[in-house]
């Protein structure tokens, strides 16, 4: 029999992480247009124009596309929704995720694949019963533990539920990335105290503040952690083969906000360890090595979330990323030479030295790691190129004119 | 008094709108809000409009979610 691998599911927040995700070994995508998404707020949505490229890009190297259309619709929104919809059809896009019932309704008329998001909070079998109807994917909500998941997963073959395909439905869940204090979706935090609806897709994240607690008498409370509300990331590639193990089909990373370098990390790790768990290769050793590869970029500490029974989040102790790596613009790419593997570079701040290691991020390029062999400067080799200075470099990844220079380092802790 | 109004970040909530319906409407077309009586320059919309108005169309500004109302 073919071995099945689960598919891994990529966020694509932008072009370049696009190609990021398409580079880490991403079997699919997902990403928003418009404002009719989780990341309305983001600057960098892509338009209904992007749709035909997207879709003959990824078709290239056989990757799934699914575009998201989740956030809570309004009457004005509708027609806006159906053109997504058609939209996503003509282009060829492999499904659109959704929750709002006039979505899914519309698309499934259409013909057209329908996921079910994690916001319509699908949390017992008879609500996957109901969506079968519609749907032939589906995202259980984050906050079942892994023992539910597993019994919803039998619950399918026992009950064979099926969906428009005519196959079993099948179970998409989150990995890894972060998670919300709310159950999906229905969190008012930023509502009240911006008036921005996390469920418009405008959450503001106040959540991810720290907070001190002040009795009516004025006296402050001090708070151990302060960030209370701030659960941290979910990381799943320890126990990997338990979460494989209850049946789960479609493995999710979250992180249409994050960097392109964060979403080729995250993407390559859960890939290597999905396909180790299959063929029976999963070892501590590399977990440990995925955990570190994971710990360079963003994060905001590593926790199991829910499916391991804990009641409530773990809180994060940190603003912003305890990443162990960081990223630092030096420069840009001027031009590039395919056939002599070199790249024109002006390093524009800080400097250049040999056996760095740098990341080339761009809208076609992705995310290229070289590690600096060699530096040119007017036809000499040098140990380092310093600001202001344009140098020569041998890449061999293709990088393209207009590309940024990052240096790659361990961050001072 | 005069209105700018960076109409492609809009996300549609429909605050504008019900802080002050007769100068803020719904676009069914693309689902983004309209400044009625709005003049397109460049990528934003201005509108010229009687001082009367400003403290509606200041409401509508607080409201926004994504601050691309401006009152001037
Ligand atoms: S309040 Fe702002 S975001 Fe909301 S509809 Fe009006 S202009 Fe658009």
């Amino acid at each position: 029999m073919e071995t099945r691998y689960p598919e891994i599911m990529a966020p694509a927040g932008s072009w370049a992480s696009l190609r990021a995700a398409l580079q880490g070994g991403a079997d699919s995508i997902y990403f928003g247009i418009e404002q009719l998404n989780m990341r309305a707020r983001a600057s960098n949505n892509f338009t209904l124009e992007d749709l035909p490229e997207i879709a003959s890009l990824t078709k290239e190297q056989g990757v799934k596309t699914y575009l998201t259309l989740n956030t809570v619709l309004y009457d004005h929104d509708l027609p806006l929704m159906r053109r997504i919809v058609d939209g996503a059809k003509e282009a060829g896009i492999t499904a659109i995720i959704a929750a709002d019932q006039s979505a899914i309704s519309y698309a499934y008329k259409q013909d057209v694949e329908v996921h079910i998001s994690t916001q319509a909070n699908i949390s017992n079998i008879e609500m996957v019963e109901f969506y079968s109807h519609f749907a032939d994917v589906m995202v259980l909500a984050r906050e079942l533990s892994l023992g539910q998941v597993q019994n919803i997963v039998e619950g399918i073959e026992e009950r064979q539920i099926i969906g428009p395909s005519g196959e079993l439905v099948e179970i998409e869940v989150f990995a890894h990335g972060a998670l919300c204090m709310a159950v999906s979706g229905k969190c008012y935090l930023s509502l009240h105290a911006y008036n921005s609806s996390a469920n418009r897709g405008a959450c503001k994240q106040n959540c991810r503040h720290s907070y001190r607690v002040t009795s009516d008498d004025g006296n402050e409370l001090e708070i151990d952690n302060e960030y209370i509300m701030s659960p941290k990331d979910l990381c799943t590639i320890d126990f990997l083969d338990q979460l494989l193990g209850a049946g789960i089909q479609v493995l999710k990373l979250e992180g249409r906000g994050r960097s392109p370098e964060y979403v080729k990390t995250v993407t390559r790790c859960y890939r290597e360890a999905a396909r180790a768990v299959v063929n029976d290769e999963y070892t501590p050793e590399k977990v440990d090595r995925w955990i570190q590869d994971l710990r360079d970029v963003y994060n905001r500490g590593f926790w199991n979330g829910y499916y391991l029974g804990q009641r409530l989040g773990e809180w994060s102790k940190v603003h912003g990323s305890a990443a162990e790596k960081e990223k630092t613009f030096i420069g840009k790419v001027l031009h590039y030479y395919p056939k002599a593997e070199v790249a024109h570079v002006r390093i524009k701040t800080k400097e250049l030295s040999l056996d760095d290691d740098i990341l080339i991020i761009g809208k076609k390029t992705g995310v290229a790691e070289p590690n600096i062999k060699s530096i040119w400067v007017d036809d000499q080799p040098v140990e380092k190129t310093v600001q202001g200075q344009e140098c020569t470099l041998k890449i061999d990844a293709e990088v393209r004119e207009g590309d940024k220079v990052y240096l790659w380092e361990d961050r001072d802790q | 008094m005069k209105i700018t109004f960076f109409r492609s970040k809009c996300i549609g909530c429909n605050y504008c709108v019900e802080a002050w319906p007769e100068r803020w409407q719904m676009s069914k077309r693309d689902g983004k809000c309209v400044l009625i009586g709005g003049k397109k320059k460049g990528q934003v919309y201005r509108a010229d409009v009687g001082e009367y108005e400003r403290k509606y169309n200041q409401r509508a500004a607080e409201a926004c979610p994504v601050d691309i109302i401006r009152i001037d």
